[in-house]
C-alpha cells in the first residue's frame, strides 16, 4: 500500500510568477524511509507543509493512506495531520513551559486517535522516552534545561506517540554533532520500525543519505525550473 | 482542558511581564471600582447629613436656599421668622420637638449658631446618631459656646478658652461683639458635617450680644454690660429657622401643607431627605467627570494588556507553529488568546477587588478620626459585578488582535519554525 502518492503536484507561492515544485509522481510505500535531499532553498520544507496538509497544492492530487485531499477541508487536513502524522522540526521543537514528557503527550491531547492507540499516554511517553535514551531524571525536567540532542529525541518521541502512521522530520540532525546525529537517526529508525511508522526525512545534508535504503534528490523529480 | 493549562503553563513562563500586566489591569480596576464606592459613600453621606429631622422651617425662599443656610451653613437667609410664629408651630400637637436656629454671627471665619438645649437631644445626622462631646458638655448659661471638632482642631481652642463672636459671616468683620465674650465649654466629636465648622451658642447669648444693637450696628453710648445683658428679657423676637421632630412620621406631608399656608407669615417647610437628594443632583454632575476619568484609567489598561499581548506575539510565534503540528486547529490558536485575556482580566478584576477591600479596611479608621465618617466596608455589589463582567468582555475584544494576527499566522508559518 502506498503511503503516500503525489500526481502531478504543482505549488507556486503567492506572488510568484514560477511554481516551486512540480512533481508529476511520487509514491512511497508504508513503512518506508525515505530521505528526500535537496539544496535549501529548494523546496522541501514547502513539500513537506504540502504533505502535512497546511498549504494546498496549485494542481495534481496527493493522496495519503489512500484519500484524495484535493476537496478536503482546512479542518479534515488538519484533523489527519493531527491523528496521522508526527513532525520534527530543525530545532525548537519543544514549549519551553512544559516538561519533556508533557511535550511527548501533547499529540494526544489533539487527537482522540492517538490518544487511544497510545493506551496509557504517560506511560507510553515514558517508555517512548526510555527507548530512546532520555536520561530517567530528565524526564520531568523543564525542556530548556536540555541539550540539543536530548530535545531532539524528545521531539521524536512526541512524534511517534500515538503510532502516527507517517513520521515528517524537517533537517532535524542539522543542529547536532556528527556522532549525535547518527544515534540520534538510529533510534528514529528502531522506534519507527517497531510501530511501522514511514518516515519522510529531509536534508541538505548528503551524509546521512548513508542511513536510508532509499534516497530520492528533489532536484530529480521537480519539474519545475 | 489542555488549552486552559496551555494558556496557564505560558502565562506563567512569561510571569513577569503578565504580572505586570495583571497589575496594571489591577490599579484600572481598583481605581474604577474605588471611585464608584467613594462617589455611592460621598453621597450617601450627603444624604445623611441631617436625619431625624422630619422638616426644615424658615421664611420663604427656595427648598435649596432653605437647606444651605440652614443645614450647610452656606449663603444667608433672606428673611427671619417671628417668635411668635415659631411658637405657634411648635405648639401644635403633631410636633414633639423643634431646634430653633439663628444665624449671622462668625467667628474668624466660622458660623456662628444661635439654638436651644434641645440641639444635643434631638439633632440627628448619618445613621440616626447623636451628637456627642469629645470635651466638656452642652451649654447651660448665656455667654457659653460649644464647638465643633473641626474649629477647635483648627483654631488650637480647649476648654475654658474665651472667644468673642464677629457681626456677619466675613472672617474679618469690622464689628465685634468685644464686650461680651463667650466660654467653650464643649467639643464635639467629628461628625463628618457642617457642625465641626459651627460654633453653637445660646439663642439667648446671640440676643444678649446685639441687646445693645441696632440695624446692624452698637448704639453710640448705650453700651450695656454682659453682666446686666445676662440679667434681661433675652428672648428672641425673630430666629432664621427651625428644625421640627413630629410624634409621627406620617404627619410629615400634612405639617409641611399647613406650614406652607399659614397665612399670618409667608414660610417654607421642606423635607431634608426629598430638599438634599434635590441638592445632590443639581451638584452631582462631579460624578459624571469622575466616570469618564474612570474609564479613560480603564482603558489605558486595557492597552497596556494589548500591548503587551503584542510585544510576545513574535516570541510565541515558534509555540503557535508547534501547537499546529502537533494537531492544534487555527481557531485553538486564536482561543488560546482570548483564554489568555480572560484568565489576565479575571485575576487583574480580583486583585483589584482585592486591593479596594484592604484599601478601604485600612482608610476607615483613619477616615472615622478624621472626619468622622463612617465607611462602610467595602464588599462587590451587583453594579460591580456587572463592571468586572464588562471589563472581561472589553478585554476578550481587545484581545481578538492579537489573536487574528497569530491565527493568519499559523496559516502563512504553516511548519516552518521562525525563530
Ligand atoms: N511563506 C512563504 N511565502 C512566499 N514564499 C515562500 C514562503 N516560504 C518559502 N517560500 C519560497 O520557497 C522557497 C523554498 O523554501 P523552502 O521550502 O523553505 O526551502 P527549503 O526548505 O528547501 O530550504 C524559498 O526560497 C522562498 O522563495
Ligand atoms: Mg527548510
Amino acid at each position: 500500500m502506498n503511503i503516500v502518492e503525489l500526481d502531478q503536484l504543482r505549488y507556486r507561492w503567492q506572488g510568484q510568477s514560477k511554481d516551486i515544485l512540480h512533481i508529476p509522481e511520487l509514491n512511497i510505500a508504508q513503512g518506508e524511509h525515505v530521505f528526500l535531499r535537496g539544496e535549501s532553498g529548494s523546496g522541501k520544507t514547502t513539500l513537506l507543509n504540502l504533505l502535512a496538509g497546511i498549504l494546498t497544492p496549485s494542481d495534481g492530487h496527493i493522496r495519503l493512506l489512500e484519500h484524495d485531499f484535493h476537496h478536503a477541508s482546512s479542518m479534515k487536513r488538519d484533523r489527519f495531520r493531527a491523528d496521522h502524522m508526527g513532525v520534527i522540526f530543525q530545532q525548537f521543537n519543544l514549549l519551553p513551559y512544559l516538561s519533556a514528557t508533557e511535550n511527548v503527550t501533547l499529540p494526544c491531547h489533539f487527537s482522540a486517535r492517538r490518544r487511544d492507540k497510545s493506551g496509557d499516554t504517560e506511560q507510553s511517553a515514558i517508555q517512548l522516552l526510555d527507548h530512546l535514551q532520555l536520561d530517567e531524571s530528565l524526564r520531568n525536567s523543564m525542556v530548556t534545561s536540555l541539550s540539543v540532542g536530548q530535545q531532539q529525541r524528545v521531539a521524536v518521541a512526541r512524534a511517534l506517540i500515538g503510532q502516527p502512521e507517517i513520521i515528517i522530520a524537517d533537517e532535524p540532525t542539522s543542529a547536532l554533532d556528527t556522532g549525535t546525529r547518527d544515534r540520534f537517526i538510529e533510534l528514529l529508525f528502531s522506534k519507527a520500525e517497531a510501530q511501522k511508522s514511514t518516515i519522510i526525512f529531509v536534508s541538505h545534508d548528503p551524509h546521512i543519505a548513508e542511513h536510508f535504503p532509499r534516497v530520492i534528490e528533489l532536484s530529480e523529480i521537480n519539474k519545475a525550473l | 482542558m489542555i488549552l486552559l493549562k496551555l494558556t496557564w503553563r505560558s502565562l506563567w513562563n512569561r510571569r513577569i511581564s503578565v504580572i505586570l500586566t495583571l497589575i496594571s489591569i489591577a490599579i484600572s480596576v481598583s481605581l474604577l471600582l474605588g471611585v464608584e464606592y467613594i462617589r455611592k459613600e460621598a453621597k450617601s453621606s450627603f444624604l445623611s447629613t441631617i436625619s431625624g429631622t422630619d422638616l426644615v422651617v424658615g421664611a420663604r425662599s427656595g427648598p435649596v436656599q432653605l437647606l444651605l443656610y440652614s443645614v450647610f451653613r452656606i449663603g444667608n437667609a433672606t428673611n427671619n421668622i417671628g417668635w411668635d410664629t415659631y411658637q405657634t408651630i411648635a405648639d401644635n400637637k403633631r410636633v414633639d420637638w423643634t431646634i430653633t436656629l439663628s444665624l449671622g454671627d462668625s467667628h474668624l471665619g466660622y458660623r456662628v449658631l444661635g439654638t436651644n438645649q434641645d440641639y444635643f437631644k434631638h439633632y440627628r445626622y448619618a445613621d440616626k446618631r447623636l451628637l456627642a462631646f469629645e470635651h466638656g458638655k452642652p451649654f447651660g448659661s448665656v455667654y457659653e459656646a460649644v464647638l465643633g471638632s473641626e474649629v477647635a482642631k483648627t483654631l488650637g481652642y480647649t476648654l475654658d478658652r474665651k472667644i468673642t463672636l464677629s457681626h456677619g459671616a466675613g472672617a474679618t468683620s469690622f464689628s465685634e461683639h468685644k464686650n461680651k465674650p463667650f466660654t467653650v465649654v464643649g467639643i464635639l466629636k467629628p461628625t463628618g458635617t457642617p457642625i465641626d465648622r459651627t460654633v453653637h451658642v445660646t439663642l439667648e447669648g446671640i440676643e444678649a450680644i446685639h441687646i445693645d444693637w441696632q440695624a446692624g450696628a452698637p448704639v453710640a453710648g448705650f453700651e450695656i454690660s454682659a453682666e446686666k445683658a445676662a440679667k434681661m428679657n433675652l428672648q428672641p423676637e425673630v430666629i432664621t429657622a427651625f428644625l421640627v421632630g413630629l410624634k409621627s412620621r406620617s404627619a410629615t406631608f400634612r405639617l409641611q401643607r399647613e406650614i406652607n399656608d399659614y397665612r399670618q407669615e409667608p414660610l417654607l417647610a421642606v423635607v431634608p431627605g426629598v430638599a438634599l437628594s434635590e441638592l445632590w443632583q443639581s451638584i452631582g454632575q462631579f460624578e459624571v467627570v469622575l466616570r469618564i476619568i474612570t474609564i479613560f484609567v480603564l482603558v489605558a489598561g486595557l492597552l497596556g494588556m494589548l500591548t503587551t499581548l503584542l510585544s510576545t506575539l513574535n516570541e510565541r510565534r515558534r509555540e503557535m507553529a508547534i501547537l499546529r503540528a502537533v494537531g492544534a486547529y487555527p481557531w485553538q490558536i486564536f482561543l488560546l488568546f482570548l483564554l489568555e485575556a480572560f484568565l489576565i482580566a479575571v485575576l487583574g478584576c480580583l486583585l483589584g477587588c482585592l486591593m479596594v477591600f484592604i484599601g478601604v479596611l485600612l482608610a476607615q479608621p483613619w477616615v472615622t478620626a478624621e472626619y468622622g465618617l463612617h465607611l462602610r466596608t467595602w464588599l462587590p455589589g451587583w453594579d460591580d459585578a456587572k463592571l468586572i463582567v464588562l471589563i472581561t468582555i472589553a478585554a476578550v475584544i481587545f484581545s481578538t488582535l492579537p489573536a487574528l494576527i497569530a491565527y493568519r499566522r499559523t496559516l502563512q508559518d504553516g511548519l516552518t519554525v521562525k525563530i
